[in-house]
């Protein structure tokens, strides 16, 4: 594992930390740190950082603290406080 | 994430946060120490990196209850680090501590510093200095100019020349 990697590794668990203390401005700092790492250096988003961060304001998603969890037929979806909905599917 | 998993596993021996990678690597979140500034007053300002920006890092001190948080420019300090347990043994492995002390960070650092001074080009060899705690934890301390870190946050890590051509 390359530093670039490991670094968005560091920088989910930065995010996670400061989304539980209430500071959801520098938690999108990191998040969006992490986008560019990932994208400077080719590299595919962590599926659990991908799954948990918001495409449209980068806030780091919190079931049950900024984000709603629900399971429609076939898919999930996870809406964060902002509005936006993310969605994909399960199997059954 | 196929190809991702791929390198993972080719080279195997990790890149840890060492201290010879320390340079490129995360400093958010890191414990960090203020050991020289050209303001007397940042001096020996102890807490965590939050935000790094292209020529500042922003440390939060932890007084008491409360916390603050004070922004330190890159260039004109010197900044000693704190790597603890899993990437200080990996440091240990890769042979990169020079010595085994005893001493408080305090007490180290004086000469440490003019040390740094000295030969900023290189980071390894005069940073790293492995402290072991009474506790049995492992806890590395290396000591940077400011000055090798200034750089865009999520281009530090790039080893690339900086040909346009890419």
């Amino acid at each position: 594992m390359d530093v670039a990697a490991e670094r968005i590794d560091r920088l989910e668990e930065l995010a996670r930390a400061a989304t539980i203390d209430g500071d959801d401005e520098r938690a999108k700092y990191y998040v969006q740190l992490a986008r560019r790492i990932a994208e400077r250096n080719r590299l595919e988003f962590p599926r659990s950082f991908e799954r948990f961060t918001c495409d449209r304001c980068d806030a780091y998603l919190r079931p049950g603290d900024n984000a709603r969890v629900r399971l429609q037929n076939g898919h999930v979806v996870i809406s964060c406080d902002c509005g936006a909905h993310a969605r994909y599917p399960y199997d059954e | 994430m196929p190809v991702r998993k791929a390198i993972s596993t080719a080279n195997k021996q990790l890149m840890t946060l060492t201290p010879e990678t320390l340079p490129r690597h995360e400093l958010n979140g890191l414990p960090v120490r203020v050991v020289e500034s050209t303001d007397a007053s940042r001096v020996g300002l102890e807490g965590r990196v939050v935000i790094e920006t292209t020529n500042t890092l922003s440390v939060e001190i932890r007084e008491g209850g409360d916390t603050r948080v004070v922004t330190v420019p890159k260039s004109g300090s010197v900044f000693e680090f704190a790597i603890t347990d899993d990437a200080a043994d990996a440091a240990k492995a890769s042979g990169t501590t020079s010595k085994l002390a005893d001493t408080q960070p305090d007490s180290s650092t004086a000469d440490e510093s003019d040390r740094a001074g000295d030969d900023i080009a290189s980071c390894r060899g005069d940073g790293p200095t492995d402290h072991r705690h009474a506790a049995g934890e492992n806890v590395a301390y290396v000591t940077v100019d400011g000055s090798r870190l200034l750089s865009r946050p999520a281009r530090r890590t790039e080893t690339n020349g900086d040909s346009p051509w890419q």
